[in-house]
């Protein structure tokens, strides 16, 4: 960039290009929420952001798994399938008349989540199979899985426990957003500060290169599955704690939203660009339209078309990024 | 205990592959059920219950369950597969009320009789139907709703996949009991389709939305009103004070009804299926035949009589779920 050039006059322009190309999705968020707090009073009520925020905990956790398996090229389509099978395997744990602790049933959930996420990995970096297939197929293997668990019933009776983590609040703030919080501030640390977060952008940056600059480029493909895995798990406790019951059918088409928030968010999917916090703002932006258009009484139909136009707009957004760069 | 059967799994699938057909000297009669989907617990109760026929059970009976996957072309080639398979007759419950006539057109040229179940489907070549009317269930639950927000208030209604049979029929009961009510007001009308965890957030937002002014909650299914319910109390709102209703019958929902923060009445899955299979085994083997399921007896005082099989419509009655009949209707699925 130019901005080494002194005259105001110059500088102005490319400054502004500058903006827009590494704050347009923050620009983009701030002027639909201010679209929305002026057609609708009750937008811009602390109560009403108690519920967005709750509302994207879920998917939110999930994207932030996804930016990561993203980053390195590839993708993740059994998010839902997994977040569903760690939900139910808790939700028998943490039920009955003698349940668990919910830490024991949270914890076994998690190790389902690794689990299935290290066998994508495994597959996918020692194997060298394509992502999209490989994940595909789990999105079918653990959606089966889930169903078989239980005889495609749902597991009710949840104990009070393990369902604070849906609908305990802390201070006012629901725990989903807290945990929402916390995980984004971990793996954004990782991303940002670590050796393995500097590797995950070389691997999709450019594979070859990180190879021979001596990178266990496996070693980081299979451990972004792992954590995209382990937060889909994560993600499967908060639902059934919110549902109050492990629902089989939980998390249908909830990669779907996760691609999108981190699409939305200014991630490449040709991996090697993208940051966390764009992540989050992309999947803010998807529960802001969902909730706004609720309080507006708009037919569900129509948050569908609007939220795929954003879908497209970002990445036409992310395009023109490219060709200046 | 379900670790160990997630272990089994593997093995199941394997055993499933090797299949074993046992010799048996009395005759026996395949019958396959195509079902819309057995993602929901309702579609599981209908097909559990389909297993515990008397004639499923000695033998008699053998039967395949068809699962459509909620795709009306899935369930077309499923016809297909019965049809080339020579079953002796298919149970039919389908996803699309236009979409599934084809299927039984098919069965039909190859003279297999098809007894509709649960959900209707647009053709007369359909040898019955066994289900409830869901125009019924629709006025109950409005009704009851209404009746205990005294007459006047504000409601919101949750409503199935628009399109489906059954969403279109409960809204028209919605529709005829709010008609009667004129100082009762629909405050928001929208779709959750049937999910749990949709309806949660629809209703967060409109419990933002119109603060404080909504008094009662119809749900065109359990799950949905379950969702609702879960929405209420995070706003810290006691659900006892905003009655909420639901169709079905769903085990969280009998819980709910039970613990007083719902009403539903019971979409009676068992009798769908048992009652459909007997009409079924009517059209096989004739005049002869005698109902075996317990469900005629069982409803008989609410005006369901076999008569001698042929009917072309046999309506399921629906039960409101109380305080007093929930202990039984959960122990009886346990």
């Amino acid at each position: 960039m130019n901005s080494t050039i002194s005259s105001p006059a110059i500088q102005s322009r490319p400054q502004l290009a500058h903006l827009l190309r590494d704050y347009g999705i923050v620009i983009a968020f701030v002027v639909l929420c201010g679209v929305l707090s002026a057609v609708n009073e009750n937008f811009l009520t602390w109560g009403n952001w108690v519920n967005i925020l709750r509302q994207t905990s879920i998917n939110g956790i999930l994207a932030i798994g996804m930016t990561y398996v993203i980053l390195t090229k590839g993708i993740d389509l059994s998010v839902g399938s997994i977040l569903a099978l760690s939900g139910l395997v808790t939700g028998s744990l943490v039920t009955g008349s003698e349940p668990h602790s919910a830490f024991v049933g949270i914890l076994a959930g998690l190790l389902v989540g690794i689990a299935l996420g290290a066998i994508n990995g495994l597959i996918v970096a020692r194997l060298s199979v394509a992502p999209f297939v490989v994940t595909l197929g789990m999105l079918s293997v653990a959606r089966g899985m889930t169903f078989i668990y239980n005889d495609g019933m749902p597991i009710a009776n949840l104990s009070k426990e393990f369902r604070f983590i849906g609908q305990g609040m802390v201070g006012g703030i629901p725990v989903p957003v807290i945990i929402l919080a916390i995980t984004f501030f971990i793996f954004w640390f990782i991303l940002k500060y670590t050796t393995f977060g500097r590797y995950v952008y070389a691997v999709g940056g450019n594979e070859r290169s990180a190879k021979t600059s001596g990178i266990s480029t496996r070693w980081v493909v299979f451990a972004v599955y792992v954590i995209s895995g382990l937060l889909s798990g994560l993600a499967g406790q908060i639902l059934a704690a919110r549902t109050t019951s492990a629902l089989p059918q939980a998390g249908i088409a909830y990669e779907l939203d996760a691609i999108a928030a981190v699409v939305i968010g200014g991630t490449s999917l040709s991996g090697g660009v993208g940051t966390l916090s764009g992540t989050l703002i992309g999947a803010l932006i998807i529960g802001v339209i969902n909730n706004g258009l609720d309080l507006m009484g708009v037919s569900s139909y129509y948050q569908q078309v609007i939220k795929g136009t954003i879908i497209v707009a970002a990445v036409l957004l992310d395009a023109s990024r490219k060709k200046q760069s | 205990m379900r670790l160990l059967k997630l272990a089994a799994m593997t093995l199941a699938i394997s055993l499933a592959a090797t299949g074993s057909s046992l010799a048996q000297d009395k005759k026996t009669y395949k019958i396959g059920a195509a079902v819309y989907g057995l993602k929901g617990e309702f579609m599981q109760l209908w097909a559990n219950a389909l297993k515990e026929h008397p004639l499923v059970k000695n033998g008699t009976v053998k039967v395949t369950v068809f699962d459509g996957n909620y795709d009306a072309l899935t369930q077309n080639n499923q016809f297909d597969t019965m049809v080339t398979q020579k079953y002796d007759g298919i149970l039919f419950v389908p996803i699309d009320i236009q979409a599934g006539a084809a299927g039984v057109e098919k069965a039909a040229e190859a003279k297999i009789p098809v007894v509709g179940s649960n959900t209707r489907v647009n053709s007369d070549k359909l040898t019955s139907y066994v289900g409830s009317n869901d125009v019924i269930a629709g006025e109950m639950e409005a009704e009851s709703v209404i009746k205990a927000i005294g007459g006047k208030g504000n409601v919101v209604i949750l409503e199935g996949p628009i399109g489906q049979s059954a969403q279109i029929e409960r809204r028209k009961g919605n529709q005829n009991v709010l008609a009667k009510y004129k100082d009762v007001k629909v405050l928001e009308m929208k779709t959750a389709n049937w999910s749990r965890a949709e309806a949660l957030s629809l209703m967060e937002n409109w419990l933002t939305a119109h603060a404080g002014k909504i008094n009662g909650i119809i749900g065109q299914n359990d799950e949905m009103a379950l969702g609702a319910i879960e929405a209420v109390k995070a706003k810290g709102i006691d659900p006892k004070t905003i009655p909420t209703a639901g169709i079905d019958g769903v085990t969280d929902a009998v819980r709910a009804v039970k613990d007083g923060n719902m009403v539903s009445v019971l979409q009676d899955a068992a009798a769908q299926a048992q009652g459909g299979l007997d009409v079924l085994m009517r059209a096989i083997v004739g005049p002869n035949y005698k109902p075996q399921s317990d469900i005629w007896t069982k409803y008989s005082a609410q005006g369901l009589s076999w008569g001698d099989g042929t009917a072309k419509h046999y309506n399921i009655p629906w039960t409101p779920i109380t305080k007093e009949n929930a202990d039984a209707m959960l122990a009886a699925r346990k």
